[in-house]
């Protein structure tokens, strides 16, 4: 069972808003969701360890220079920016 | 004998029965007139189209040979991320964001003159199992337009089935790829993890998702997978396919190839969808494959474990759209966690919203062991079973979905009602395996039924060789009224 106190605490780490007259419905989904996925629980503890799908392990190679994304292309997509920097509002006064 | 649609069309280029222009333009006017019933295409590339057309024709002209997809119309979904062109992957979020590089595969297929007809629509992120999630209205069967393309590559299925495509590339996190090619009556394969390069896609759940074709038949897949199963170092998980090329043995003689089947995979499945699966299994009989029956009790818990774990890699891949650096920006706030928390509450849809919260619910302290940390454990139990179940069959063979085509607005209303349609899908994407969806009948409205054959890993050419021969013996495409009929 989710609580609407547990739904507020979760919507501020996931950075969203939820708007009050929708908290009802949300916290009533998210509780059959959790509801479902403990089904879980049910199954015994001798689980084997999963680290990666195909058991891949890391391959090394050198190291080398290739041209990298031009600065002006990539701040053509922000919103608002200033000098060849992204522009946000102050974070400290 | 069942044939490739690809290799029709690219014989007519060769042999100038047609232009590439020509070919090209057909398919741009049949989406034109097509596009306002199916909703297959979000973006259309007209110009790029017929750029590529022109050079192929210039290339026919001096009279030299084409690769097999040379000049052929195809199309991405709107998750590829495609240089110059809008990639939206149906968010508000990023309605107007356009990539500065192409995903590895289009790369590799631009190379090749493919001549890219536009992107197509998706549930937001690929989050959805009807396309209805999508910000720009869920794509449409071409077998009926009351019904959904299924999702999340919706779009692409939509096209392939409704003749506005040759052939698409989709993903497939949990089924997105096999579900809308089983609803729209066509082939859809996810591959092995690793074996196509992911660069470009953008992310849902990382360790999960995977490029695939969507095509017209069995050898069409077989032709583009081969085209685009290729390493890159750009992707770190990338291996690209092991053994020769799949087309070598596509057409291979299947006696004696142990066909699997798990009887869990067929609980709780509609008693039609169910009848044309032993219908299937017979046709194998008939074909001299051996049967093998086994227990698969470690399924029961994929479903779960699926979306705990997505669910947790998405709310972490999207923790990136803020605003700041590229998409859809809140107009008014008051300072920048502010301006963050607007942006992503009013760019999000509903769904991708709710995968979100629960991703974060299920790795916030206090829940992590119980959720994520179980339901990992539990998928090394589900990689293990499947380990063993290929120790006595080559290919294991299941329905693809419990049920055919849902209609319009039908799946949007109950999450958890709408996740347990993907528990045939999901199993695969948790153990990274290949797996292949192929037509094998209608049911009584006339909407497509679709079986998976599933392998090993890096066994493309063993599910894609007992495929193509149970296509080429039952023959059940089904063609529908829409688009180019060639």
């Amino acid at each position: 069972m989710v609580t609407k106190d547990e739904m507020m605490k979760i919507a501020i780490l996931s950075k969203l808003f939820v708007a009050e007259e929708d908290m009802d419905k949300l916290t009533k989904d998210m509780s059959e969701i959790i509801s479902f996925a403990d089904t879980i629980n049910n199954a015994s503890d001798e689980g084997t360890d999963f680290d990666n799908i195909n058991n891949l392990s890391n391959v090394l190679r050198e190291d080398c220079v290739v041209p990298s994304l031009d600065r002006e292309q990539i701040l053509a997509n922000a919103k608002d920016s200033d000098d060849g920097c992204f522009l946000v509002k102050n974070i400290m006064k | 004998m069942s044939e490739s649609k690809i290799a029709r069309l690219h014989a007519m280029l060769q042999n100038k029965e047609i232009s590439c222009t020509e070919l090209t333009q057909a398919y741009l006017d049949a989406i034109e007139k097509d596009n306002a019933a199916l909703n297959a295409y979000v973006t259309a590339t007209p110009e790029t189209a017929l750029n590529t057309a022109k050079a192929v024709d210039e290339k026919i002209a001096k009279g030299e040979s084409l690769h097999l997809l040379e000049g052929i119309p195809m199309t991405l979904k709107d998750n590829i991320s495609t240089n110059g062109i809008r990639t939206t992957c149906c968010s508000k979020i990023l309605e107007d964001y356009v990539p500065i590089y192409d995903a590895s595969v289009w790369k590799i297929l631009k190379s090749r003159n493919a001549v890219l007809l536009g992107k197509t629509n998706m549930d937001e992120f690929a989050m959805g199992s009807s396309c209805e999630t999508s910000y720009f209205g869920g794509a449409k069967n071409p077998h009926s337009i009351s019904h959904v393309a299924g999702g999340s590559s919706g779009g692409v299925a939509s096209a392939v089935g409704g003749n506005l495509a040759v052939y698409g590339l989709g993903s497939d996190t949990g089924g997105s790829i096999r579900q809308p090619a089983s609803f729209c009556g066509i082939v859809g394969l996810k591959p092995t993890y690793g074996a196509v390069s992911r660069f470009g896609l953008i992310a849902y759940a990382s360790s999960f998702d995977q490029i695939g074709p969507i095509t017209a038949t069995v050898e069409d897949t077989a032709i583009v997978f081969d085209a685009v199963s290729e390493y890159d170092t750009m992707d770190s998980t990338s291996q690209g396919r092991k053994g020769e090329p799949v087309c070598n043995t596509l057409k291979n003689d299947i006696k004696g190839m142990k066909i699997g089947i798990a009887k869990e995979y067929f609980d709780g499945v509609r008693e039609d969808v169910k009848q044309a699966v032993e219908q299937a299994i017979r046709v194998y009989q008939s074909l001299g494959a051996e049967i093998v029956y086994f227990d698969l009790p470690a399924l029961k818990y994929a479903l779960p474990v699926y979306y705990i774990l997505a669910c947790a890699e998405a709310s972490s891949n999207l923790g990136r759209y803020d605003g700041i650096r590229y998409g859809y920006k809140a107009d008014s706030y008051s300072d920048v966690n502010d301006m963050i928390k607007k942006t992503r509450s009013n760019g999000f849809g509903e769904e991708v919203k709710r995968r979100i919260l629960l991703g974060t619910y299920v790795l916030s302290s206090g829940y992590y062991d119980a959720y994520y940390k179980k339901a990992q454990n539990l998928r090394g139990t589900i990689v293990k079973a499947f380990k063993n179940a290929f120790e006595s069959c080559d290919v294991i063979l299941a329905p693809t979905v419990p049920m055919t085509a849902f209609e319009n607005g039908h799946a949007v209303s109950d999450p958890v009602e709408t996740y347990l349609t993907d528990i045939c899908t999901v199993p695969v994407n948790i153990c990274g395996l290949p797996a292949v969806s192929v037509p094998c009948g209608c049911d009584a409205k006339g909407l497509p039924i679709g079986m998976q054959l599933i392998g090993n890993n890096f066994s493309e050419s063993k599910i894609l060789n007992a495929a193509w021969q149970y296509e080429n013996a039952a023959n059940l495409f089904k063609p529908t009224d829409f688009g180019v009929k060639l």
